[in-house]
């Protein structure tokens, strides 16, 4: 029967991330589910969907307020952390790299018809663009590295928010075990040119990844990304 | 003070939590730990074992606050996340015998009037969430509200309300389902 979606897997896999969410997996289907999680980008998005549009049934739930030596005990559990934890572990995961495809093909192909315009794609060597996608699957940001090879071009192609904070570009290169290198700071309101350091500048190849992370104002002070990844793509030959 | 204002002011506190800023911490808490310890507490019906988890959730914010983006989630949907999942997975691991409600105990609360804080938080999408809900079976709806609020699985859902298993799979996902085309229209 088509409509008993019970007999259809495909409706149970596409609806693991509601489940998920909802609250109705077992411990080690939710295991198993936060095990893809750091894997796949496209069930992230999944979760962050119904995450924010099923939050809104716990405004059922009347407040009652914590007793007070809640808040002591916090307090006394995060004194031994110096500094929050970062965000490493996303990062260190080269397969959260590999699951990004190229969506938004529309908005990709008019900024590069726009990048073509203004000269910056070369016409005599393989071009290489990246379309920078937010976790949504929405373009933030286009970018293409310029004739010479040794600078890259980065345009936003949308406006994605209002955050106070830096908005700073990696290279990530192909390969195992590879830590992202800071191309520089970005803005969101304009296009920038940024020169990529001669000794990545061979290395920008396809399937090489650029990604953007939200960092404290002038950068990350790590050298390596500390914030949220907001926006990532795979370098590819147009 | 508006929606807005208050969901950009949590959030500006998280971006200073993420900076290791205790007291931007503490305003968080104010803010946010009797709505999150209610949800706790609904989900596990424990007191000790709700501000256990309590605990738990805010040194995950601490810890975890530079991955929260601004741009995706609000932050008080974020924090319910955390609160959720941490009790979830305290409700699966511990053998404190739960008690067995009745169903309709989930549509008893599920109206009642806002506090002030979550009459601004209440924004649009909830809204849309609530018609969405009502255009559903009723007791679909009923179903997945008392999944969402008390972290029950399948299982204790389908022997709560007297149905074999498979017909409450089929009542939520079909619920999902229906409820993934509303919203996202």
């Amino acid at each position: 029967m088509s409509t008993d979606d019970t007999t259809d897997p495909a409706a149970g896999g596409n609806l693991i991330a509601a489940e998920y969410v909802l609250g109705v997996l077992g411990a080690e289907e939710r295991r198993e589910v936060e095990r893809r999680l750091a894997q796949e980008p496209a069930l992230a998005s999944e979760v962050a969907f119904w995450e924010e549009r099923l939050g809104g049934i716990a405004d059922a739930v009347a407040p009652v307020v914590p007793p007070p030596h809640t808040w002591s005990q916090i307090e006394a559990a995060i004194a031994s952390d110096a500094r929050p934890r970062t965000t490493a572990s996303l990062w260190q995961s080269i397969a959260f790299w590999r699951g990004f495809g190229i969506g938004a093909a529309t908005l990709a192909a008019a900024s590069i018809a726009a990048l073509a315009y203004i000269g910056l794609v070369p016409a005599s060597r393989p071009a290489l663009m990246a379309t920078l996608a937010g976790s949504s699957g929405q373009p933030n940001f286009v970018a293409a590295v310029t004739a010479t090879g040794n600078s890259l071009v980065v345009v936003p192609a949308s406006l994605l928010t209002n955050d106070p904070r830096a908005m700073e570009l990696w290279l990530i290169l192909p390969g195992p075990n590879q830590r992202p290198h800071s191309l520089g700071l970005i803005q969101p309101g304009q296009p920038i040119r940024l020169t990529i350091p001669p000794e990545l500048a061979g290395q920008l190849t396809p399937d090489a990844a650029l990604a953007v992370s939200l960092e404290p104002p002038g950068g990350s002070p790590t050298g390596q990304p500390t914030g949220p990844v907001i926006a990532s793509g795979k370098l590819t030959s147009l | 003070m508006d929606a807005d204002a208050t969901r950009s002011q949590l959030a500006a506190a998280l971006v200073r939590v993420a900076g290791g800023d205790r007291a931007a911490l503490r305003v968080v808490y104010q803010d946010t730990s009797a709505k999150l310890f209610g949800v706790c507490l609904r989900i596990l019906k424990d007191r000790g074992e709700a501000e256990d988890v309590l605990q738990e959730v805010f040194v995950t914010v601490w810890r975890r606050a530079a991955s929260f983006d601004p741009g995706r989630a609000s932050p008080i949907t974020w924090m319910v996340a955390i609160a959720r999942n941490r009790a979830i997975d305290r409700l699966r691991a511990s053998a404190v015998s739960r008690r067995m409600e009745p169903i309709e105990s989930a549509d008893a609360v599920s109206d009642p009037a806002p506090a002030a804080v979550e009459r601004v938080e209440l924004a649009q999408q909830h809204q849309r969430l609530s018609r969405c809900l009502e255009e559903l079976e009723a007791r679909h709806a009923s179903a997945i509200r008392a999944a969402f609020l008390d972290g029950t699985t399948y299982e204790e859902l389908a022997a709560r309300m007297s149905v074999p298993l498979g017909t409450m799979k089929s009542w939520i996902r079909r619920g999902l389902l229906k409820l993934r085309t509303c919203l996202e229209a």
